[in-house]
């Protein structure tokens, strides 16, 4: 009994400590966006309200995933290798000085997908194995070696 | 005077009809949005805030945070300097027109925590903000980030340096400003123009007297430049004065000219501010990268009038995020140029005419500044929105660097260590 049960909180502790693998993040546009590639310099500047047009001359409107979604903090990670903290920092300066605002937050990855497939301009992050026909793949992350 | 009460209290209704304008449309706002509607949210209504608490090592100087604060803090821990609550109000009308009203309560030019509009502005943006136009009162950029000092949780250290900017008395202009953006090479440039006047009030000598700021018009231009891991910044602007300094300056003033001796009547005059000018000039750099961040700024500052002095300033931080720390060091400085002045007037061993030369030299003597600071500290994002921040300051200056410090007595040795607490968060 004893035993039994420090296997399997050994084993429970093991499966916490192996952290899921990082998530295959990718950019995504609507098929209306007229863009085909992003580079990630663009990328940055998109979500990072310093640009606020795609290169096809589109307004761009940038969604993020909940604040607290996993994928919303590992796409600041390999975009600009910033905490969460740090991109409410950078944004608190923005919005309280009067400049611009942050992007459009959206609930949920359905949402995500409505609104990018949707909104000409709208751009967005999600899982590869999310994407479906509605969307364009615009920017992968180069694969980490 | 009539005159000048009845333009402030236009103006003062024109900002609350701005701020009554956005919260009543607000009331309408938040109705249908359905998911496919990417319409930023009509009314977003947030804040920050910052509560602190510093003292010193000394009881010699009263150190303070910036020139619109009338007493500064010794050696007992005390709450005043750092500690601010500011809300702000966003309303977009249409996708291009945006109304702003932000007021914040701090330790200010009253002595006391009065609440005051900081902003109130409309912001229309023509195409996709690659040029927008703004109009009503607004943060004034006299340096890189000047217009977001009060936003603790938006910086690394407890405050903004005090070398470079603790010798402001001023945050915001009635005006209107113009920001053009455009792509070049394979960066963003920035180019924004502003004019207006201001609103603002300095206390001078702990308060006993104020020197009023309104009214003063304010002009500037900056070019900023972002590429990838950088930024650039160069900014000039101008003050022109429209009031004269209060005792004991004035009081210097007035006996000069009872003199009737031609060449104190001429010193009298170049001690007045009205109608004089002042320029800022500055560059800034920003490089950040991941974890590191590396911020420079330098200004210098030049004054028509002959009682200020020219001052050069600058700061270096450095900060490198390790988990939920952000440990950072910085150094900084501000030096000013006595300028040589004289009544003329011959001294008569301690008559009224040497007095009146002393008091010359005390005026002189009370806006100079010499002095360094090493700054070593640690921001702790402990958890989502809130910040808490340690940081010690080794201010090394001469013994008659007194101008950053609300009063200074004659033991003061020009060393100061700070020692600040503070937690900001934003909601």
């Amino acid at each position: 009994m004893m035993q039994r049960a420090t296997v399997l909180l050994l084993l429970a502790l093991l499966t916490l400590t192996v952290r899921p693998a990082a998530a295959d993040l990718v950019v995504v546009a609507g098929p209306k966006s007229g863009v085909e590639r992003l580079t990630q310099k663009e990328v940055v500047y998109l979500f990072m309200g310093r640009w606020r047009q795609l290169p096809s001359g589109i307004p761009a409107l940038p969604i993020d995933l909940a604040i607290d979604s996993p994928e919303r903090a590992e796409f600041y990670r390999r975009l600009v290798n910033k905490e969460p903290a740090e991109i409410k920092a950078y944004w608190s300066r923005l919005v309280f000085s009067g400049g611009s605002l942050p992007p459009y937050t959206t609930e949920g990855r359905e949402g995500l997908i409505r609104l990018v497939s949707n909104n000409p301009g709208a751009i967005g992050y999600l899982e590869r194995n999310q994407v479906d026909s509605r969307l364009r793949i615009v920017f992968e992350f180069p694969a980490t070696p | 005077m009539p005159l000048k009460t009845s333009r402030s209290g236009k103006k003062r209704r024109y900002l609350a009809h701005l701020a009554s304008l956005a919260l009543a449309l607000a009331s309408n706002a938040c109705l249908a949005e359905t998911d496919t509607d990417l319409s930023p949210k009509r009314f977003q209504l947030g804040g920050f805030g910052t509560l602190g608490a510093a003292r010193t090592s000394t009881n010699e100087a009263r150190f303070s945070r910036d020139q619109t604060q009338p007493t500064g803090i010794g050696k007992n821990l005390d709450g005043k300097l750092d500690s601010l609550i500011g809300i702000q109000a966003n309303f977009r009308a249409t996708n291009s027109l945006e109304f702003v009203t932000q007021a914040i309560s701090r330790y200010g030019p009253h002595g006391d925590f009065r609440p005051e509009i900081s902003w109130a502005f409309g912001k229309y943006s023509f195409g996709p903000d690659n040029l927008v136009l703004r109009a009503g009162r607004m943060g004034l950029e006299l340096y890189m980030q000047a217009d977001s000092r009060h936003v603790g949780y938006s910086y690394l250290t407890v405050r903004p340096p005090v070398d470079f900017f603790g010798g402001l008395a001023f945050h915001y202009i009635d005006g209107i400003d113009l920001v053009g953006t455009l792509p070049l090479a394979d960066g963003v440039l920035k180019i924004k123009g502003f004019g207006g006047q201001a609103d603002e009030l300095a206390p001078i000598e702990q308060g006993s007297a104020i020197l009023s700021l309104r009214g003063n018009p304010i002009y500037g231009i900056y070019a900023d430049y972002q590429q990838e891991h950088w930024q650039w910044r160069a900014t000039y602007a101008q003050m022109s004065f429209k009031h004269d300094l209060p005792a004991p300056v004035a009081t210097l003033q007035n006996l000069l000219n009872q003199t009737t001796v031609p060449s104190a009547i001429a010193l009298a005059k170049s001690l007045s501010l009205t109608d004089t000018t002042s320029r800022f000039y500055s560059l800034g750099a920003v490089y950040d990268r991941g974890p590191l961040l590396v911020q420079a700024m330098l200004s210098q500052i030049d004054h028509e009038n002959q009682i200020y002095q020219n001052t050069q300033a600058g700061y270096l931080i450095t900060g490198y995020r390790i988990g939920q720390f952000t440990p950072f060091a910085a150094y900084s400085w501000s030096k000013s140029k006595t300028k040589q002045l004289s009544s003329g007037l011959p001294d008569d061993n301690g008559g009224p005419l040497s007095q009146l030369n002393a008091s010359l030299l005390g005026a002189q003597t009370r806006v100079h500044t010499d002095q360094h600071t090493y700054t070593l500290g640690s921001r702790w994002d402990f958890r989502q929105n809130m910040a808490l921040k340690a940081q010690v300051d080794f201010i090394r200056g001469k013994p008659e660097s007194v101008f950053l410090y609300s009063s200074t007595t004659p033991n003061f040795n020009g060393k100061v260590n700070v020692f600040s607490l503070t937690l900001d968060f934003v909601f």
